[in-house]
């Protein structure tokens, strides 16, 4: 398990740690927000002392993250959370570090490279979880930055299945995904039986980056099952409202068109859920000459939708005659694999919702369906009868599988969140309760503020006589918690 | 005190209030008159116009009046008069103007023929009317008519068939068919009027209805831009196969009218053509559809059908809406009768877009003017030397400067030889 200092990392090419961190350092100028707390924190380094483990998409912006994670003094071990959507460069420079070189690395042990088996993914996160030690042993992290919550999961389901004291056998597992996860906690019971609940016992908590990990997060508190606080970031403001609309909005299709280069205009997209993400998803096909059409099954989104002039309709309805087809609910089975056989020569298929789990890939062999790799992360599914489709990114997020996720700045919002909230739950754990909480709402507006300068925005501060008329402080919060800006 | 065919004395202080704040945002059109002022370019000439009686046409009059022309007026169309507009042109600067809102049809062809009737030098034609009756009934006057204007595309349109057939007996300026008239005026100025008259009748709310838009010409366009931008779901129908392209393109789901009857909310025609919504169109309608034309004609919308087949009419039930009620319970909502509905429900083109128009018309006249004699009957272009005077004209007044070509950059794009 413990490697000599300086190789306990895997990437894909360590020698693409110079262009990496050049992208790095093109990236930190984009996150004003990031860079302006490695500033306000220089000599509090309110992380000394923290281990986290961090499972979120190894890209050149989580690079600036966790390069203000440690100068904020915390130490770092890295997973991707997805297999596709790591930037082999931004890891190689992480690993290697500001300071290192690629025969001499002195980085951030990141375990990640683009185009994981899926037991490599979980290998991955094992590794980012398992903190070595000097004797040969490990320990854990002592906090988890989590993204779609799967670190979280590892150390909860590990915990739980010691408790038990046996591991669902993984024949049983209804995915490919479940059945390697099951499997490497069946070998790792074998190796250790209290590995999971040893770890957990460490975690201080969780700051959870998305939708879907925040969903899971709410569940295991509503059922008692949370082993540790966590801290819903993806409920920010400053995160859902920009990560997911506007970052959305300008990778949906860039890696729609890094992916196939179609002429968008003129061509009919469907939309699958109208939340933030679907919100930015429709505004950028539509802004591309698309005709939108939007799904939903919640009637105030589908009632939004149709006051936007979209379209609403269902899957039925559209399956036949449109070009474009792009999930964004956080649902599952959203698009099956006999609906895709049902669509035009041509149609394109993609995800931008978290898992891989709204479109049913592996139902297309299973149907007689035969693939023809057009290029990584693109191919196409060939019918019995002839016709064909293109799915990108095999239903796996398209925005990082086919282009480069989304920009700094708009990264820079979240991981500000992300940021702020480890250093919430870390220097004032004993404010938390096993629960999922919030950033309030002054944090929320302190990323905002870390923003606007770059931007050139001008604010208008409020005279006394004004905050007293709207009962607010001058200096905020400016809206109760309610508000839904 | 010029003839008076209708107004009241008694609107002429509220005209001239409208006629002033037109002036506002009429740059081009004032800086033409102080020119026509010095040079009376119309001197001796009598010019007969049929255009629509508004605050912005007054303006062209005095423009016209300015530069030395004796001026009669009637309407283009009798829902459109502003009859406080003709009280202050007639009361106050003694134009003859023929024109009543409202005038039934046999008082709005009398107004034509009366303004007809003094005998014009030059045409000014909105629909081709003027032009149209010189050639059949008022052969007698033709050869005193040097030539004319025509303000719109559905009067371009009879004017080219006339020239076609060698049936045109003098030169007319298409001034509609200029490049900053198309955008202004139809795109612009119809798109924003058209929406303005369909919110002032009905206060239907748009975001989320479907409005289905035929015809995806300039006006089209601007109705389409301006309705998606309020949050309706747009259809456009189209029978040409490039600009039914443009609309796909744009992102607007295109169908044939009998499948975009059934889905819209809200119908508005602007193609020029007619009978674009007909009774198999009604048959498929949803309960209390709105029904707007902005072409130029009141053919487009077969209401004529609908007043001889439905069980019922409610005139009126607000100002411009006639509520029609078909068989099987079905209603229909018929805005400004079918007729222009961005100048009958609503002020027409604001003036900016009218400006830009009556600035081309006014130049279009001065050039027909001094080319008297010299032009063979038939439909000119717009000069392109008035045309990019008069965006000129608009940019100046709107602040905006723009760039020059150096002789260097003139060679470049003037020489053959020059490759790469």
């Amino acid at each position: 398990m413990t490697q000599p200092i300086g190789t306990d990392y895997k990437v894909a090419d360590v020698s693409l740690a110079a262009f990496g961190r050049k992208e790095i350092q093109l990236a930190e100028h984009e996150m004003p927000g990031l860079m302006s707390i490695r500033e306000e924190y220089a000599d509090a380094q309110p992380l000394s002392g923290a281990r986290i483990t961090g499972s979120l998409h190894m890209t050149v912006q989580t690079a600036v993250l966790i390069e203000t994670l440690t100068s904020l003094g915390a130490e770092v071990r890295w997973a991707s959370c997805n297999i596709f959507s790591t930037q082999d460069h931004a890891a190689a420079a992480v690993a290697v570090g500001p300071e290192g070189t690629p025969e001499n690395p002195s980085g951030v042990p990141v375990f990640a490279w683009k185009g994981e088996t899926l037991p490599e993914y979980w290998w991955c996160t094992r590794q980012a979880l398992l903190w070595p030690e000097a004797d040969g042993g490990h320990t854990g992290p002592n906090m988890i930055l989590d993204d779609g919550g799967d670190a979280t999961m590892l150390v909860h389901r590990g915990a739980s299945y010691e408790k038990a004291g046996v591991v669902p056998n993984p024949d049983t597992a209804d995915s490919e995904e479940f059945e390697v996860f099951l499997t490497l906690l069946t070998e790792s019971l074998a190796e250790d039986w209290q590995r999971w609940t040893n770890i957990a016992a460490g975690i201080k908590g969780v700051t959870e980056e998305t939708t879907t990990g925040v969903l899971r997060l709410y569940e295991l508190a509503k059922t008692g099952d949370l082993l540790f606080p966590a801290i819903n970031v993806n409920d920010s403001v400053t995160k859902s409202k920009f990560d997911n609309l506007y970052g959305c909005r300008h990778s949906l299709i860039d890696g729609i068109n890094r992916a196939t280069d179609v002429m968008i205009g003129g061509k009919v997209a469907v939309v699958f859920g109208y939340g933030d993400v679907g919100k930015g998803c429709a505004e950028s096909l539509r802004g591309q000459g698309a005709r939108v059409i939007v799904t939903e099954i919640d009637p105030i989104c589908a009632l939004q939708a149709a006051m936007e002039g979209y379209q609403v309709s269902t899957l039925e309805d559209v399956v036949e005659t449109a070009d474009i087809f792009i999930t964004s609910t956080g649902n599952k089975d959203i698009i099956m694999a006999a609906d895709m056989a049902r669509m035009k020569q041509g149609a394109i298929v993609g995800n931008i919702g978290h898992f891989d789990n709204e479109i049913d890939i592996a139902g297309l062999p299973r149907g007689g369906a035969e693939r023809i790799k057009v290029k990584p992360q693109v191919d196409e599914w060939v019918f019995p009868d002839g016709h064909s489709i293109i799915v990108l990114s095999e239903g796996r997020l398209l925005n990082l599988g086919n282009a480069t996720g989304h920009p700094s700045f708009v990264m820079s919002n979240s991981f500000s969140n992300q940021t702020i909230a480890q250093i919430e739950l870390f220097t004032k754990n004993d404010e938390y309760k096993k629960q999922v909480y919030v950033l309030s709402k002054q944090l929320d507006e302190k990323v905002a503020r870390m923003h606007l300068d770059a931007l050139g925005v001008k604010l208008t501060t409020l005279t006394k006589e004004q905050a007293a008329y709207i009962g607010v402080d001058v200096a905020g919060p400016y809206k109760s918690d309610h508000y839904r800006y | 005190m010029g003839h008076v065919g209708t107004a009241e004395e008694s609107l002429s202080d509220q005209g001239l209030l409208r006629l002033v704040w037109a002036q506002r945002a009429m740059p081009a059109l004032a800086h033409i008159s102080e020119r026509f002022e010095r040079t009376r370019p119309l001197a001796g000439l009598r010019i007969v116009a049929a255009l629509h009686v508004t605050a912005e046409t007054a303006n062209l009059m005095l423009v016209l009046r300015a530069g030395g022309a004796d001026l009669h007026l009637a309407a283009a169309n009798p829902l459109s008069t502003q009859d406080d507009v003709v009280a202050v042109l007639a009361h106050r600067y003694g134009i003859d103007v023929q024109a009543r809102r409202g005038a039934d049809r046999a008082t709005y062809d009398q107004h034509l023929e009366r303004a007809l009737a003094t005998g014009p030098h030059l045409v000014l034609d909105d629909g081709c009317d003027l032009v149209g009756r010189l050639h059949t009934t008022h052969l007698d006057l033709l050869p005193a008519v040097q030539g004319g204007c025509e303000q719109t595309t559905t009067g371009v349109l009879r004017l080219r068939a006339m020239s076609a057939e060698s049936a045109l007996r003098f030169p007319v300026v298409a001034v509609n068919d200029s490049g900053i008239q198309q955008s202004f005026a139809n795109r612009h100025g119809t798109g924003q009027s058209t929406v303005d008259a369909i919110l002032r009748s009905t206060n239907v709310l748009l975001a989320g209805r479907t409005v289905v838009v035929a015809g995806f010409g300039n006006c089209g366009k601007g109705v389409a831009d301006r309705a998606r931008g309020l949050g309706a779901s747009v259809i456009v129908t189209e029978v040409d196969p490039t600009r039914a392209l443009e609309a796909a393109m744009a992102g607007f789901q295109v169908l044939p009218m009998c499948d975009a009857a059934a889905e819209g909310d809200v119908f508005v025609t602007v193609t020029g053509s007619r009978g674009v919504l007909a009774e198999r169109h009604f048959a498929v309608m949803k309960d209390n559809a709105i029904l707007a034309n902005s072409g130029h004609f009141d053919l487009e919308i077969d209401v004529a059908w609908l007043r001889a087949h439905c069980v019922d009419v409610h005139p009126e039930i607000r100002p411009h809406v006639d509520e029609y009620l078909l068989a099987g319970g079905r209603r229909l909502l018929v805005l400004a009768e079918g007729r222009l509905v961005n100048l009958a429900a609503a002020e027409g083109h604001p003036p900016a877009v009218m400006d830009v128009s009556y600035a081309g018309q006014a130049l279009c006249v001065e050039w027909l003017a001094a080319n008297a004699g010299t032009l063979a009957p038939g439909v000119y272009d717009v000069p392109t030397e008035i045309d990019d005077g008069l965006a000129m004209l608009q940019l100046d007044a709107m602040g905006v400067r723009i760039d020059t070509l150096d002789t260097a950059q003139e060679a470049y794009l003037t020489s053959w030889r020059n490759g790469g």
